[in-house]
């Protein structure tokens, strides 16, 4: 029997003070930022071949970054409740660093650019706000939630946004014109995670009593509720690869993943495969751009590479610490994986 | 439903809960734990922002929200706030090595109590220490009716009678007596100023079911309940007689099934037929948790001693019931 090739060979690594946190990838590929628990941000530079540190360790952590689609933009935000900008010139060039702007509701851990031009959501206490990079002010329309926004997620088109808080969903399209109301949908428990699919119109809520929840037609058809998990659902990653009918879903609930595809459209169309292999807390899953891969970290110092049957295919470590976060390349050849002591690591997979 | 966990409690962190109504205190005691040299890292999460006044990147803002967990009964509420900031401030547990969670003086304590019980993250993370609330001795009578102070004092791991000094001996002790009458198990303290040793306070390790019981010598004596004054009260049950612990399981079970919104809190050391080792109990409204303990010790009287605190107790409804679980 014939050797399975090998996907990684080779690393590059860095470390942060504190535990990372997040990651992200410009669009182009060309920058990766990495921020920590203590609030570090730390910009890599491939083209250029240099590292900034657009901010070092103050004790409060960063909780969520992202490249706005166009890459112009860099934001933050976290515990110190104000969202940070940052311009950038592309590669070589010093990022300019915009004014903090406060928010005045505590905490921030969620906040998404919009998948085409230059509008950021920001989760603020119960509202979710935009901000305009455009016009770089703070847009009129809010969403009003009933609780703290606990996830948010815009649709692959960009036309919609999720929110979600204890009890209710709601789906809102702040660019239509004229606006209609935002659509409200009574979930009984608080939904964590959020995920449209890429294709196929099918939003996915993770929730904390422990189901999945799966609307086809953009949140407007009856869903497919599945219930069992072993903990909370809070990850939802989908794979940008058609399925039979919607592309894979994978679902990440304590230690375990579970592998999500549809055979039919009926009520018992999904069908689930656990993948049972990490030995703690899955922190992170993500499907690698443009290819059936599936990477899953876990505080058990182990990111897994899993093909798209679900079977494993390799695993890999740092130096024992767990891992947080993880985000592919938009290459699909690149993956970027943070510990819970600060290191990061950066692997080229084959 | 149980509420332990396999994780080890030495592996986590530890949390205390601060209550109090309004006025009692306790931003005074949240800023000497903050600058005391006691050379624990606390980190504090407050639900009134801005009365710290202390410039602490581990002083921490959220705001109160009561998650339903299961058709709106009391039992299973939490607090979604706590779990989406702990949640966070977990990412970094090696920077700290003590929580504190300040409530409103408006607040239930159950729910914050609950969250770590519940939740599943939580639970393994962390571990309850104590709930300790400060009481205004000056006030707390004309709040005496308030359903959130008698929450407050039920609850309680440990009691802190505070301004003292704002009162003569006889007011101070006809108020410990009240107070002692909703809750016989809490330790007491009395302060001024909220001054108080740190080691009364932090690392008590109330939740800790080989320290199920630790009563008012004063206040176990055999058919003597203390529920005279308020509809929160409290009732010791003493039995020389064995137990019989399925008997006793099912007559617990059954208890909380139908009065668990209003049985706040019960401890006991339960003595078994045929075991030479204590069963140690405790529950918070419908949380039961219990296990062997340690052997008896040569010398020491072999009973059941066993605390129920909460709302329009049926002391001879619950008297009978516990008498039948005789082994």
């Amino acid at each position: 029997m014939a050797a399975e090739p090998v996907l990684v060979n080779e690393q590059l690594s860095g470390a942060l003070q504190q535990p990372i946190t997040a990651l992200a990838w410009s669009p182009d590929g060309e920058l990766v930022a990495i921020a920590s628990g203590g609030g570090e941000l730390l910009l890599l530079d491939f083209r250029a071949g240099c590292e900034e540190l657009l901010r070092g360790d103050r004790d409060q952590s960063l909780d969520a970054i992202g490249f706005s689609s166009d890459g112009q933009f860099l934001m933050a935000v976290g515990q110190a409740g104000e969202l940070l900008l940052w311009e950038l010139g592309g590669s070589g060039v010093r990022p300019l660093a915009l004014e903090p702007l406060a928010l005045g509701a505590g905490w921030l851990d969620a906040a998404a650019w919009r998948p085409l031009g230059l509008l950021l959501a920001v989760a603020a206490g119960r509202e979710v706000r935009l901000w305009d990079g455009a016009s770089r002010q703070w847009c009129p329309q809010v969403l009003d939630l009933p609780g703290t926004v606990q996830a948010l997620a815009w649709s692959a088109d960009g036309a919609l946004m999720a929110a979600s808080c204890n009890g209710e969903l709601a789906l809102w399209q702040p660019l239509a014109s004229p606006a209609p109301p935002p659509f409200r949908l009574a979930t009984a428990s608080a939904g964590l995670g959020l995920a449209f699919s890429p294709r196929a119109g099918l939003l996915a809520a993770g929730q904390m009593d422990r189901s999945l929840l799966l609307w086809p037609e953009l949140g407007q058809g009856t869903p497919w509720q599945f219930s069992g998990f072993p903990a909370k659902v809070r990850l939802l990653a989908w794979s940008d690869q058609l399925g039979s009918l919607a592309p894979p879903l994978a679902v990440a609930s304590g230690d375990t993943v579970v592998l999500w595809s549809q055979h039919d459209t009926g009520s018992r169309g999904w069908r689930p495969q656990p993948l049972l292999w990490h030995g703690a807390r899955v922190n992170a899953l993500a499907f690698a751009p443009g290819r059936p891969l599936l990477a899953t970290a876990s505080g058990d110092g182990t990111v897994a590479l899993w093909d798209g049957n679900g079977a494993l295919r390799q695993s890999l470590e740092g130096d024992g610490q767990g891992f947080n976060a993880l985000a592919w390349r938009p290459d699909g050849q690149h993956l970027l994986a943070g510990g819970d002591q600060g290191r990061w690591w950066l692997w080229p997979v084959a | 439903m149980a509420f332990s966990t396999a994780v080890p409690a030495g592996e986590r962190l530890p949390v205390t809960v601060l209550t109090g109504y309004l006025g009692a205190g306790k931003t005074t005691l949240l800023n000497r734990i903050l600058t005391h040299e006691h050379g624990l890292k606390v980190a504090v999460i407050v639900n009134e922002f801005g009365e710290v006044g202390i410039d602490n990147q581990l002083v921490i803002d959220a705001d109160e929200e009561i998650f339903e967990m299961n058709n709106g009964c009391i039992c299973c509420t939490v607090r979604g706030d706590l779990i989406r900031i702990i949640g966070n401030l977990m990412k970094r547990r090696d920077r700290f090595d003590h929580l504190v969670i300040e409530t409103t003086g408006l607040a239930d304590p159950a729910p914050v109590i609950q969250t770590f019980f519940v939740d599943d993250d939580l639970r393994d993370e962390l571990r309850l220490d104590a709930v300790v609330t400060l009481v205004d001795l000056r006030h707390v009578l004309q709040h005496w009716q308030a359903d959130e102070v008698q929450e407050q004092l039920a609850f309680a791991d440990v009691l802190l009678l505070n301004k003292a000094d704002l009162v003569d001996e006889a007011e101070r002790a006809a108020i410990e007596q009240r107070v002692r009458a909703i809750n016989p198990m809490a330790r007491l303290l009395t302060s001024t100023n909220a001054d108080v040793p740190m080691q009364q306070i932090l690392g008590v390790e109330a939740f800790e079911l080989e320290r199920a019981l630790s009563l008012d010598p004063g206040f176990l004596v055999d058919d003597h309940d203390h529920e005279h004054d308020a509809t929160v009260g409290s009732l010791a049950l003493v039995e020389e007689r064995p137990m019989d612990l399925d008997k006793l399981g099912s007559w617990l079970s059954e208890l909380v099934a139908q009065r668990g919104p209003d049985l706040f809190r019960m401890k006991g050391i339960i003595q078994l037929a045929g075991e030479d080792c204590r069963y140690v109990f405790q529950s918070v409204h419908m949380l039961l948790d219990g296990d062997f303990d340690r052997p008896w010790k040569p010398g020491e009287r072999r009973r059941t001693e066993f605390v129920i605190i909460g709302r329009d107790l049926d002391a001879a409804g619950l008297r009978a019931g516990f008498a039948a679980c005789g082994a």
